[in-house]
């Protein structure tokens, strides 16, 4: 399947809808272009993987190569924190969607703002509602949805993916980032 | 019906904080108490702006935060317009106002609802017992309506007093309401006001519903002793005639009871409940018995179990006629709200509505009169019951497997679940001759059936899942305690101190809706977590089911376990969806109670007074109605904090408060007049987690308010940080913030705190008398520094 609809049925938005990303590199030239990326990581990453990695390592070293720094929503933070990984900052994940619309807010204290922001983790009708918060008052960010699933209030989203190619689209975007395969 | 009369209130002279005002008399419409000597406060009967520069300054600390679920506005023919990203609708209006809009849509939807509920009973009432009968909750209550006293500046008495207070109400909806259609309100502030406002007149309409019907109906009255009922789908006895009432207005259910007893044949019938009316027809009648929240509709229905179904109002499936047909429960429609489709057969006689239920000949009706509700209930129970061959419409395991067999795997099933349940791959499995898959998927399942309607092989699949779950659901058996009506002025004189202090850490109001993200079994252990703290657990509505269902070793509830008492480590139910005004009605008292502050028409100063320090915390794990968003709305105003399960996001607006920001926490110190900068307490006022351990760190973190005494604070700091560090893994960064004097530090983890301390270059705070309004410094208006 590699439709770009909404995964869950209804959730259908408004006029403007997400890109898809049909090649990663479309998300290699969004890293390379922004100066304050962050990734948004949300509890589902504790129990999903992509290949043989799971989701907390993947965005570990994601972190690590493009030096962006993340956001873990809930009890998503033990994971990272379990791991010794100190560029993980928590916040809920209501609460890190409303300091983005802060456009002068920046995660550690930093001068802000974010001007690129990747989301993953959330069920799919709390970061549709997220990204749709996002859309509407922050035009200064971009959003990237790294979901199996496409959600249309991302500015780019992946489309329906089938695990597989999912898989190898994060592997891609990770060797563009600087990190391993 | 009521007769109408004509009353008015009088003050000679008041002295407000908006003003000194002289020969006031408000008119309202009927007979008000005159012999009560506390003096009024400064808003007996608020309009819809009255407290609007209360609402400004919670909105300004607690700013919404917007997710539109649409962009799109399709309100008027002006319009479809385009609002995405600062575009401005034909109106005017822009996608904050909208958003703000949609909050106050549904808060006046689910204020309406309730107060339809309200006029409805109290009308009958009078009806049934004259306009004289007086109201009570009971010995131990001389309170007996907080809210109303609060917002009306009347004492109910009588329901010719509800009836007044009503009157009211419902102006101030229509208000609320016409607010919302095209060319009013623009402002999203403003929209958000009148929301909170319309939450407030919520809370009294509930008040007053549950205070009439405690009154005259026999219900347990502040009773912490309510008795246990019998609840979960295997109570029921196959050997009786099963009526199964739905809704929340318990008025008709009182007549099948009624007539059941009357005519001898109580032994032979099971009355059970599915929501609300559950909860009152066990207040009614503690040998009534609970199937379970709304959610268990369909499964209760399809399996079969009930000869006849009886709705009322709210919450009920709007198709359940289709589905009552498929296993001949006839349906009797009993309210005006909800007549589905049915011929009115009010003016026919019993007997021959009663044979068509019976032939067929019709699925169901709509009958006006209670007194005939009751006997044709009773009657065509007793004759479907061993006429009911067919019983249920789940189908048997072959046949499912068979069915499975030609699942087109599309995963439309599995894309139309909100719970985003594995449905294909269960379905997948059943083919195999694998139920587990769909008996684990029927332990999260909502029951919305979303799943088979989207399914192109049309496969009954939320049958399925109930059918592969029988052996769960057929062990389903638990006590739940019955729902107690008010807190007594005995128990707050108790708490009141303590919780003011902080010395019992909380009070935690679970309430409402059943549209939990994963089953229900988070409620429970949320709840045994924080009785476990001396925390004060409160519950009402659907939720107040659930958590009864989680049995220990012993095989018992919570509500066996746990003492039913206004106090520290108690569980208490104090009953359906309207009983929850209890609970904003005992943060009430403690201000009354325990601080005199007087109550009569004083809404501000009594919710300035809650706010900054009654540690309330209202939940809603499974909050799915407009009602339960004007649940929400009233203890907004109130300034109580109110969490939500994931679903909630759905609401589509938070109120975040900004700890980052030390100017959005400074208040008056009503000793000096100064200005202080206090700790973000509580730091948000509405807020979705994403899952229970969430949940659990942030009701401990909302529970903090500025006014803890140093021994509270430190207990407050210790229950967070432990589950802080459950739950997150690691010490929060934040515990600095909350210490002023180094008497809050929690003795048992002193040195991490003072290392933070020093980390953070902490500085001694002043532990001010804390209120957001100038006018109530001592003394007058401020003047501090
Ligand atoms: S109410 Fe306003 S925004 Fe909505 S359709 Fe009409 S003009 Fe457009
Ligand atoms: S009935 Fe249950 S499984 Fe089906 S869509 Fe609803 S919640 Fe999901
Ligand atoms: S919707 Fe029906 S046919 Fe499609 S995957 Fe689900 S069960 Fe199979």
């Amino acid at each position: 399947m590699m439709r770009e609809e909404p995964w869950q049925t209804a959730e259908v938005c408004g006029p403007t809808k997400a890109q898809g990303i049909k090649k990663p590199a479309v998300v290699g030239a969004l890293l390379k272009k922004a100066k304050h990326p962050l990734l948004v990581v949300g509890s589902q990453a504790l129990t999903e993987n992509t290949g043989k990695k799971s989701m907390i390592d993947y965005f570990i070293e994601f972190s690590t190569a493009a030096k962006i720094p993340i956001v873990a929503t809930a009890n998503t933070i033990t994971a990272f924190k379990e791991k010794g990984f100190d560029n993980a900052y928590s916040y809920g994940a209501m609460e890190i969607t409303g300091r983005l619309q802060d456009h002068d807010w920046m995660v550690a204290s930093k001068k802000g703002p974010h001007d690129l922001v990747m989301t993953y983790g959330f069920p799919y009708y709390m970061e549709w509602l997220m990204l749709s918060a996002l859309i509407n008052f922050s035009p200064h960010i971009k959003t990237v949805s790294l979901g199996r699933y496409y959600q249309p209030h991302a500015t780019w989203s992946f489309p329906n993916l089938k695990k597989q190619n999912w898989n190898d689209a994060l592997k891609e975007i990770l060797t563009l980032s600087g990190g391993s395969k | 019906m009521t007769e109408q009369k004509r009353a008015r209130l009088k003050a000679d002279k008041l002295d407000t904080g908006f003003g000194s005002f002289r020969n006031i008399e408000v008119t309202i419409g009927k007979v008000i108490d005159d012999d009560w000597d506390e003096p009024m406060g400064p808003t007996p009967m608020p309009d819809v702006t009255t407290l609007r520069s209360w609402d400004h300054k919670l909105l300004t600390r607690y700013r919404p935060a917007y997710m539109p679920a649409c962009q799109l506005c399709c309100l008027c023919t002006f319009g479809k317009c385009d609002l995405t990203s600062g575009k401005r609708g034909a109106c005017g209006l822009d996608i904050e106002g909208q958003s703000a809009r949609i909050v106050l849509a549904a808060a006046n939807i689910g204020c309406a609802a309730h107060l339809a509920h309200s006029r409805h009973m109290v009308d009958y009432m009078i009806h049934e017992f004259g306009p004289r009968f007086e109201l009570s909750q009971g010995d131990g209550v001389e309170i007996e309506a907080p809210v109303s006293r609060l917002v009306t500046g009347i004492r109910p008495r009588t329901l010719e007093d509800a009836s007044a207070i009503l009157d009211y109400c419902e102006t101030q909806l229509t208000h609320t309401l016409s607010a919302v259609a095209t060319g009013q309100e623009g402002s999203w502030i403003d929209f958000e006001s009148k929301a909170f406002h319309v939450g407030m007149i919520d809370q009294v309409g509930m008040e007053i519903a549950d205070l009439a019907q405690i009154s005259t109906l026999g219900f347990p009255q502040s009773d912490p002793d309510a008795p246990l009922i019998e609840a979960g789908i295997s109570s029921m006895d196959p050997k009786k005639a099963m009526i199964l009432a739905i809704g929340h207005n318990v008025v008709p259910a009182t007549y099948i009871m009624d007539y059941a007893s009357e005519t001898g044949v109580s032994d032979n019938i099971d009355i059970a409940g599915i929501c609300c009316t559950a909860w009152d027809i066990s207040r009614y009648d503690a040998k009534t018995k609970i199937v379970g929240p709304i959610s268990w509709q369909l499964r209760f229905v399809r399996a079969g179990f009930a000869d006849v179904v009886v709705v009322d109002e709210q919450c009920i499936r709007t198709d359940i006629l289709e589905h009552a047909k498929k296993v001949n429960s006839p349906v009797i429609a009993t309210c005006d709200k909800s007549t589905m489709g049915l011929p009115d057969r009010t003016d026919d006689d019993v007997d021959d509505i009663v044979k068509d239920l019976v032939s067929g000949k019709t699925p169901g009706v709509y009958i006006r009169d209670h007194e005939k509700i009751g006997e044709v209930v009773v009657k065509t129970a007793i004759k479907m019951h061993p006429k009911r061959k067919k019983k249920g419409s789940l189908p048997s395991k072959a046949k499912m497997q068979e069915l499975a067999q030609a699942c087109r795997q599309c995963s439309e099933c599995v894309r139309s679940c909100p719970n985003d349940q594995p449905v294909m791959d269960a379905v997948l499995a059943a083919a195999e001759g694998n139920f587990e898959p769909l008996a684990d998927v029927y332990d999260e399942c909502i029951g919305c059936a979303r799943c088979e309607s989207a399914c192109p092989n049309e496969y009954d699949l939320h049958s399925w899942m109930v059918k592969a779950a029988e052996g769960r659901w057929k062990q389903e058996s638990f006590m739940v305690r019955s729902g107690r009506g008010a807190i007594k002025d005995t128990e707050i004189r108790t708490v009141g101190q303590p919780i003011v202090f902080g010395e019992i850490p909380g009070v935690i109001a679970h309430v409402g809706c059943a549209n939990y993200p994963d089953g229900g079994r988070a409620i429970h252990d949320h709840a045994e977590e924080f009785a476990k703290r001396r925390f004060i657990v409160v519950f009402s509505g659907c939720a107040a089911m659930t958590v009864g269902a989680i049995k220990d070793e012993e095989g018992k509830s919570i509500y066996e376990r746990r003492p039913g008492t206004f106090d520290a480590g108690s569980v208490l139910n104090v009953g359906s969806c309207v009983a929850n005004s209890h609970i904003a009605g005992a943060a009430i008292k403690i201000a009354n109670i325990f601080a005199k502050r007087n109550l009569r028409g004083n809404y501000e100063e009594i919710a300035d007074y809650i706010h900054n320090r009654v540690g309330a915390v209202g939940i809603s794990w499974g909050a799915m109605s407009q009602k339960a968003a004007s649940i929400a709305a009233g203890f907004w105003r109130l300034g109580v904090p109110v969490i939500v399960g994931p679903h909630g996001t759905k609401y589509r607006r938070m109120l975040l408060g900004r700890a980052d920001k030390p100017e959005d926490w400074m208040v008056w110190d009503a000793r000096t007049g100064d200005r202080v900068q206090v700790a973000a307490g509580p730091e948000h006022l509405f807020y979705a987690v994403e899952n229970l351990e969430e949940l659990m760190v942030m009701t401990a973190k909302l529970a903090i308010r500025p006014n803890d005494t140093a021994k509270g604070r430190a207990i407050k700091l210790s229950h967070y940080i432990d589950l802080h560090e459950t739950y997150k893994g690691y010490f929060p960064d934040d515990v600095h913030t909350y210490i002023r004097r180094e008497t809050d530090i929690p003795i048992t983890i002193k040195d991490k705190i003072k290392a933070q301390m020093k980390e953070n270059k902490w500085q001694e705070k002043p532990i001010p008398d804390p209120t957001l309004v100038r006018r109530l410094v001592y003394g007058g208006n401020g003047g501090g520094k």
